[in-house]
């Protein structure tokens, strides 16, 4: 069993101050992990980067009991090529994803993300396990992964389980995962051959969460479009695929025109709102043309492969 | 005084120098290493937790309600708690109004805006502080509230100060000339209404202060302020001491901007209350948010701009009327109201003009100092009205602007002639040529398709000192030590740009001949004899004349020892390398060292202060004419731009600036300020915004919510054009840069979206948002 780490006082200055109390633990296994998981779940939070968890224990948002620092698990830091997919362990560091060939040579849209996904600073601190878990609308990750068919491992004392990503957000800062279960790794299929993908991300700054983001997967035969697939972050509760307007251009010649004329089909598939990033009427004006553009880039792609 | 140690004589004498040992060039600043190894020193680093008080804030939620009681039998049973303390409470007096006596330091009867001060309570634990403001009851009647400046200005039945008996605090007014003659002399006329908005000052340090009662009845503070003396003066004045009982020391700050000298008086009283009321140590440290809830703002405005010319290009008249939301109190809002109406013309030669300013009450958090103090905003509507007469008259924009820029012997708008330090027409011309202005306004004017550039220049003046006849001075104490270092203990403040750290020892070194590592300069203490602020761009202008000053007559004294050591005239001493020698045989010398020696065995006073006092004329308020500032700034800025028609978003790609303010002492330090001021500037302009509720609360009090431009937005920024129109009362005729290329950047930035879409903007900020409506709004026009 690991102890609890009693946290020096001293912490409490030189900015800024984390105004709760909690107790502390870093287990160095992912089983000791899920024993903790099990005992504390309820009031326990996971630390991974820290980045997103910190910084809403600084505004008093969440106050939990128990942090578990899930850091020093080695067992969840990889990235794995296996063949026909890619397996990335959920404590990668964005920073890994970005020096990593294999995902700017397969997977173009999650590499998008990568390079538009805070500064150099947070890339070195931030996993995509806990951009994820954070359940934000705006997780520059859950986009692509949404289109390049991610599944995602979850797991507990009790076992393990496999969900398709799209099953994974309920709502803002909210997922399906029970208070026991930990993310444990990403999986992601290959790409089919010829397929192509993109990620476009509209924000205040080069440091900011979306106002709106788009990915898309594509891929072109005989010049009709034969799969395709769009999600789209900050427009929704969560992040969302839209169906409809993939089903409306399967089937279609792959002309600008008819994209144009295809994608403002998206704007009934998203939900967003006003609030102080951006409004509403922006964001559905904007998803058409990001939508539009993340097709195009895919495509090309798709036919430089 | 010995008449040689006249400062204005003094003065004369060294503006005539031509070569410099060490001024004008890049000399690196003493705190580099301190701050790059994280050594150096901020307020929060004396916070000693658990020995002394911690200090939190209980803050209105109202906009405006009277406050029938407070409540703190819950707070004061948390363990630990001091105590929460009241307006009632304050020994001296509750006033802490800079401009007028409108603002208490703790709300006294109502509250004026959401986010103003009700009570504080002190605790020795830091957590049990935080609950224990919390608990703190205030029982609120709410009245109605005014947010909108035009609405408060009609209004008379809501009054945000009733005994004022409207909602205007303030009013300016500058009279030149008949306007009806100048727009009859027009052949073009051209009128628009211009909004700009709030920007925070995103200090990296937010306010702090720690009180220390000493023995005696007296107090130190360590605190965050841009004027010690200024600090000192409201904790007198509000724990009820006299000034000499007080102490205050600005350590190192992270960043000013302003904000810090409207609120560092303010958190100093704070903490030296309760610490005269407990006779604990005391500490107070905003956090982000209530830094940004709390303290003023760069100023909302609203300004209606009519201007004329003739078919020739010249500016014949103007008719401007400027509104400043100043919110809840007026703070320092006459005095920045007072710096956009003067300056309201631009840098131009205006025959006729007519400007009124009004400073208005709202229940918003107020307005306050902002590099640039009003002179952005003004400047931005000045220069949107100068392109839209260059379209009109169909001239080239700059071409028009160096038709009617300012040249030494003209008059400015309030009449003052300026007969000397005016290159500002000379710095256009420059960066015309440097920027390739010709050929790309003419390629991006008719440029097309969906991302289009544009190019835009901003030309700004500002007038350096305190306005009109009010009095500015220096001052500063310069003691050559018994080993040959030399002190330098000034008022100016060391919050990041570096005057005290780097220019006030190239001054001293540079009129002593003393190696400059033998320098070191005590910064932002009340030790030092009053400086004035470090605000107004004057840290190495008129604020460090006083080490100028002090310096030369130190010089003066061991040039007159030298040469009775040496057997020569004082003239024929030259100091440098660590020697004083016989210029005509430099073999003929004593070491520094030596020299000091003798001046102490010899009974030659090593110390001396450089007190000096800014001569000035008067401005008639009645007539709207008069003497406005001892002399100006100029800056001018292009910018080009890329902007994405499809979604509205614009990237600044390059910006070239240009000063006219006198001598650069130091060419690496005023290269950091330009740079800091031009993206401060592009974030104001593109993506900065405070987003107000239905109550005038802020709802983005944050840095995740209200974002500034990071090191991966900024453009690239050219070295700067320097025109060195040397002016005679700055040191080696400096004028002061701190917030020059702040002022030029929303004109330089907006005109060149104008230039790429072809509208002119009137509002800021442009965000992608506002840009999209601009680009809807056009093509629903063609269509
Ligand atoms: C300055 C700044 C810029 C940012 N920019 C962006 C941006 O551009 N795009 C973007 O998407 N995000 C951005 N973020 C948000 C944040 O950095 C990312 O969401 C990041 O990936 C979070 O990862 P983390 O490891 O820091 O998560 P943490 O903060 O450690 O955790 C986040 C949440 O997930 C939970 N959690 C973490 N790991 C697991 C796990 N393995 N299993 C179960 N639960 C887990 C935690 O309990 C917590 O609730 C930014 C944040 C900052 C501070």
């Amino acid at each position: 069993m690991v102890e609890a780490v009693k946290l020096s006082r001293h912490n409490l200055f030189n900015t800024h101050i984390i105004p709760v109390n909690f107790k502390y633990f870093a287990p160095k296994t992912l089983n000791e992990a899920l024993e903790l998981l099990d005992k504390y779940g309820k009031e326990a939070k996971i630390l991974a980067g820290g980045t997103d968890l910190l910084v809403k224990m600084k505004m008093r948002l969440v106050e939990p009991k128990y942090i578990i620092n899930i850091k020093g698990i080695r067992e969840l830091n990889f990235i794995k090529d296996e063949g026909n997919q890619v397996r990335i362990g959920a404590l990668t560091r964005w920073r890994q994803l970005e020096k990593s060939e294999l995902i700017k040579n397969f997977f173009p849209s999650l590499y998008d993300a990568v390079k538009v996904m805070g500064g150099t600073q947070i890339r070195n601190m931030a996993t995509v396990g806990g951009n994820l878990c954070n359940a934000s609308p705006a997780a520059d990750s859950a986009p692509p992964l949404m289109v390049l068919n991610a599944k995602l491992v979850l797991a507990s004392k009790k076992g393990e389980r496999e969900i398709p990503i799209t099953q994974f957000f309920k709502g803002p800062g909210k997922t399906v995962m029970e208070p026991d279960e930990l993310l444990k790794e990403i999986t992601i299929p290959k790409p089919e051959e010829g397929s192509g993908s993109a990620f476009i991300k509209v924000a205040r700054t080069s440091m900011d969460l979306a106002k709106i983001s788009a990915a898309t997967a594509l891929k072109v035969e005989d010049r009709k479009i034969v799969m395709v697939r769009i999600a789209i972050g900050s427009a929704a509760p969560t992040p969302v695929r839209t169906p409809k307007t993939e089903e409306a251009l399967i089937g279609q010649p792959f002309r600008p025109s008819i994209i144009r004329e295809k994608v403002k089909l998206v704007v009934n598939e998203i939900s967003p709102i006003d609030d102080v990033r951006s409004t509403a009427f922006y964001r559905k004006e904007v998803s058409k043309i990001i939508v539009e553009d993340a097709l195009l880039i895919s495509y090309e792609r798709a036919s430089r492969r | 005084m010995s008449s040689s140690e006249d400062p204005y004589a003094l003065m004369e004498k060294w503006l005539k120098a031509k070569e410099f040992l060490v001024v004008g060039k890049g000399v690196r600043r003493a705190d580099a290493l301190e701050k790059a190894m994280g050594q150096a020193r901020f307020v929060e680093d004396f916070y000693m937790p658990g020995h002394m008080l911690f200090i939190k804030q209980v803050l209105s939620t109202e906009p405006h309600a009277r406050i029938l009681g407070i409540d703190a039998s819950k707070a004061l049973e948390v363990p630990s708690v001091e105590g929460v303390f009241t307006a009632k409470d304050i020994p001296g007096e509750n006033q802490v109004g800079y401009a007028l006596p409108d603002q208490p330091l703790i709300a006294e009867g109502k509250v004026r805006f959401a986010g103003e001060l009700v009570a504080l309570v002190a605790a020795k634990d830091f957590d049990k502080a935080i609950e224990a403001a919390e608990k703190v009851k205030i029982m609120y009647d709410p009245l109605p509230y005014v947010l909108d400046p035009l609405e408060a200005m009609e209004r008379k039945d809501i009054l945000v100060h009733g005994e004022v008996g409207s909602n205007i605090a303030f009013r300016t007014k500058v009279r030149k000339g008949d306007i009806e003659e100048g727009f009859s002399k027009s052949d073009v006329i051209v009128e628009n209404e211009y909004r700009t908005h709030h920007q925070d000052h995103v200090y990296l340090e937010t306010e702090g202060a720690l009180a220390l009662p000493e023995l005696g009845d007296r107090l130190t503070v360590i605190s965050a302020g841009q004027y010690p003396h200024l600090v000192r003066a409201i904790v007198a004045r509000v724990v009820g001491l006299p000034e000499s009982n007080i102490k205050v020391i600005i350590p190192y700050m992270g960043g000013g901007f302003g904000g810090k000298d409207d609120e560092g008086p303010l958190v100093a009283a704070k903490a030296a209350l309760i610490a005269k009321l407990t006779g604990k140590p005391s500490f107070l440290m905003y956090t982000r948010d209530e830094s940004m809830l709390m303290h003023p703002k760069r100023e909302a405005t609203i300004i209606k701009y009519k201007s004329g010319a003739s078919r020739d290009g010249k500016l014949q008249a103007i008719e401007v009327k400027i509104i400043h939301d100043t919110g809840a109190y007026s703070n320092r809002g006459p005095f920045i109201l007072w710096r956009a109406t003067v300056h309201a013309s631009g840098p131009y030669r205006v025959p006729h003009a007519k400007v009124d300013g009004y400073c208005i009450y709202t229940n918003k958090v107020y307005q306050g100092s902002y590099r640039g103090f009003g002179n952005p905003s003004v400047q931005f509507a000045a220069e949107a009205q100068m392109d839209s007469l260059a379209r009109k008259l169909g001239i080239d924009p700059v071409e028009l602007r160096l038709k009617n820029l300012l040249r030494p012997g003209d008059l400015t708008i309030t009449g003052q002639q300026l007969n000397e330090s005016v290159g500002v027409a000379d710095a256009v011309a420059k960066l015309a040529k440097v920027s390739e202005w010709s050929s790309k306004i003419k390629a991006y004017s008719s440029s097309n398709g969906r991302y289009r550039r544009g190019i835009g220049i901003g030309v700004a003046w500002h007038g350096i000192s305190t306005s009109r006849g009010v009095p500015d001075w220096s001052n500063a104490l310069v003691k050559i030590e018994k080993d040959g270092s030399v002190s330098v203990h000034t008022g100016i403040v060391e919050m990041g740009q570096g005057s005290p750290v780097s220019s006030h020892r190239q001054i001293a070194s540079e009129i002593l001949g003393a190696p400059l590592d033998v320098v070191t300069v005590d910064f932002g203490t009340t030790d030092a004899p009053d400086t004035g602020a470090t605000h107004a761009s004057r840290g190495t202008s008129i604020g460090a004349i006083g080490v100028y000053v002090a310096a030369a007559k130190l010089r003066e004294r061991l040039n007159k020892l030298a040469s009775e050591l040496l057997g020569t005239s004082p003239d024929e001493i030259e100091i440098k390398d660590g020697k004083a020698y016989l210029r005509s045989n430099p073999e003929k010398y004593i070491s520094w060292k030596e020299l000091i020696k003798e001046a102490y065995s010899r009974g030659v006073e090593m110390s001396a202060t450089g007190y000096f006092f800014l001569p000035k004329g008067k401005f008639n308020d009645e007539a709207g004419q008069g003497y406005a500032y001892p002399a100006f700034s100029y800056v001018a800025m292009v910018a080009e731009v890329e902007v994405d028609t499809y979604t509205g978003k614009v990237r600044v790609l390059r910006i070239w600036p240009a000063l006219a303010a006198g001598r650069i002492i130091n060419p690496t330090q005023v290269e950091g300020q330009v740079e800091g001021a031009a993206v401060q500037g592009m974030g104001y302009v593109l993506m900065e915004q405070f987003v107000f509720d239905n109550k005038g609360r802020i709802l983005n009090p944050n840095l995740t919510d209200y974002v500034v431009p990071t090191a991966l937005d900024a453009p690239e920024i050219m070295r700067p054009v320097y025109v060195e129109d040397i002016f005679k009362y700055g040191p080696f005729g400096a004028k002061g840069v701190g917030e020059m290329a702040l002022i030029p950047a929303p004109a330089a930035i907006a005109n060149a979206v104008s230039n790429a879409l072809g509208v002119q903007v009137t509002k800021l900020p442009l965000t992608p948002e506002n840009v999209y409506f601009l680009i809807k709004e056009k093509m629903g026009k063609k269509a």
